[in-house]
C-alpha cells in the first residue's frame, strides 16, 4: 500500500511538473511575441522599438529593485490598461483586449521570474 | 415552361458571374504558383495561436483589395522593396529584401487578381487623408504607434522597427482599410504583435488615425 501511495504521488508530481513547465513555456512564447519588441526578450528594455524616437526608455523587468516597488496587481493593471494607468508612459500600450486573462497571469509570473523579485 | 427553364439557368450564370471576382487572365494560377509557399488567400483569418502566426511565411493576403491601392501594387510587385524594416515575424533579423520580382505582365495580373480579394469589414468612402492636430497628439502620444511603426517627418524616417513602415501609406494603403483594420483588428489579424486600440479609442479618433496615416508621404 505504502509502495502503491508513493509511486503515486511520484506520478502525480512529475505530471504537475510537466504541466508548470509547459506554461512557463508558453508565457515565454506569450511574453517574446508581445512584449519582446520594446522590453528585450531578455528584458532588460532595450527591444527592437527603442529607437532615439523612443520617449522613455522601457521598464527593465529584470531590475529587482524597480519590480518589487510594483505589486503583482500593478503588473495586471499596467499590462492589460497600460503605462497611463499607473501614470505611466502611454508607450506601454494596453493588452487587455487582445490578451487572455490565462496569458496575463502567466506573464504576470514570467516578469516576476525575470526580475527574480516579489511585489510590494 | 422550358422558357422558365432558360430563364432561371440564365439568371443563375449572371449571378455566378457578380458573385466571383472577375481575375485577370491567368493572375490566379501565377499566385499559386509562385506565391502560396509565404500568403495564403482564402480567408477568414486562419491564425488561432501564436504557434499559427509564426508558421507564416508572410502575411495573409485574403483581403489584399481592401488594403492595398491597385497602382502601388503592380508597380511594387514588379520591384518589391522592404516595407517591414525586419523579416517577418522576427524581432533580430533585418528583413532581407529578397522578394520575387515579377515581370510587368505578370505582376499585372496578379495585381488583378489580388485586387479581387475583398473583405466584407471595409466600407467604402468613408475615410479621406487628412493631417489633423487631434490625429497627431494620438499617433504621437495618447496611443503611440510611432513606437513600433517607422513614419515620415519632412523627408525623413523615424519611429520603432517592429511592425510595418507607414513610410508611403497614401500611395499604399487603402484608408477605409486603415480604418477598418483600426476599429476590427481581430477579423483581420486574430494573432499580431499590435494591441486592439478599439478598446480606448472611440471611432471618432480611430478615424482621425486612420485619416493621418492615410497621408503619411
Amino acid at each position: 500500500m505504502l509502495r502503491f501511495l508513493i509511486v503515486t504521488a511520484t506520478v502525480l508530481g512529475l505530471a504537475l511538473s510537466a504541466v508548470g513547465s509547459a506554461q512557463a513555456a508558453d508565457s515565454k512564447q506569450v511574453y517574446d511575441f508581445y512584449c519582446a519588441q520594446c522590453h528585450g526578450t531578455d528584458g532588460k528594455g532595450r527591444g527592437i522599438n527603442v529607437t532615439k524616437d523612443f520617449a522613455t526608455d522601457p521598464r527593465n523587468l529584470t531590475s529587482s529593485s524597480e519590480m518589487e516597488k510594483r505589486s503583482d496587481e500593478d503588473l495586471r493593471g499596467v499590462i492589460k490598461d497600460g503605462g497611463p494607468s499607473i501614470s505611466k508612459s502611454a508607450l506601454m500600450p494596453p493588452w487587455g483586449a487582445t490578451l487572455t486573462t490565462d496569458e496575463v497571469e502567466g506573464l504576470v509570473k514570467y516578469i516576476r521570474k525575470l526580475c527574480d523579485c516579489k511585489g510590494k | 415552361m422550358r422558357l422558365l427553364a432558360v430563364t432561371v439557368s440564365i439568371g443563375a450564370a449572371l449571378l455566378v458571374m457578380t458573385a466571383a471576382p472577375s481575375y485577370a487572365a491567368g493572375g490566379d494560377a501565377i499566385f499559386k504558383k509562385s506565391c502560396t509557399g509565404c500568403h495564403y488567400t482564402d480567408g477568414p483569418a486562419k491564425e488561432k495561436t501564436i504557434a499559427d502566426q509564426l508558421a507564416k511565411k508572410g502575411p495573409e493576403l485574403w483581403y489584399a483589395g481592401s488594403k492595398f491601392q491597385k497602382d502601388w501594387l503592380a508597380a511594387w510587385l514588379q520591384n518589391p522593396k522592404p516595407i517591414r524594416p525586419l523579416k517577418y515575424n522576427s524581432l533580430t533579423d533585418k528583413n532581407p529584401g529578397d522578394h520575387p520580382k515579377l515581370s510587368a505582365g505578370d505582376a499585372a495580373a496578379v495585381t488583378d487578381f489580388l485586387m479581387g480579394l475583398k473583405s466584407p469589414e471595409v466600407k467604402a468612402g468613408v475615410i479621406k487623408p487628412n493631417e489633423s492636430a487631434q490625429a497627431r497628439n494620438i499617433f504621437g502620444k495618447k496611443a503611440p504607434c510611432g513606437g513600433c511603426h517607422e513614419y515620415p517627418v519632412k523627408g525623413e524616417v523615424h519611429g520603432g522597427k517592429s511592425g510595418p513602415s507607414l513610410v508611403g501609406a497614401s500611395k499604399r494603403l487603402n484608408p477605409d482599410w486603415v480604418y477598418a483594420y483600426l476599429t476590427n483588428i481581430k477579423a483581420f489579424k486574430p494573432v499580431r504583435g499590435m494591441p486592439d486600440f478599439a478598446s480606448v479609442l472611440n471611432k471618432k479618433d480611430l478615424a482621425s488615425v486612420a485619416a493621418y496615416v492615410a497621408a503619411f508621404e
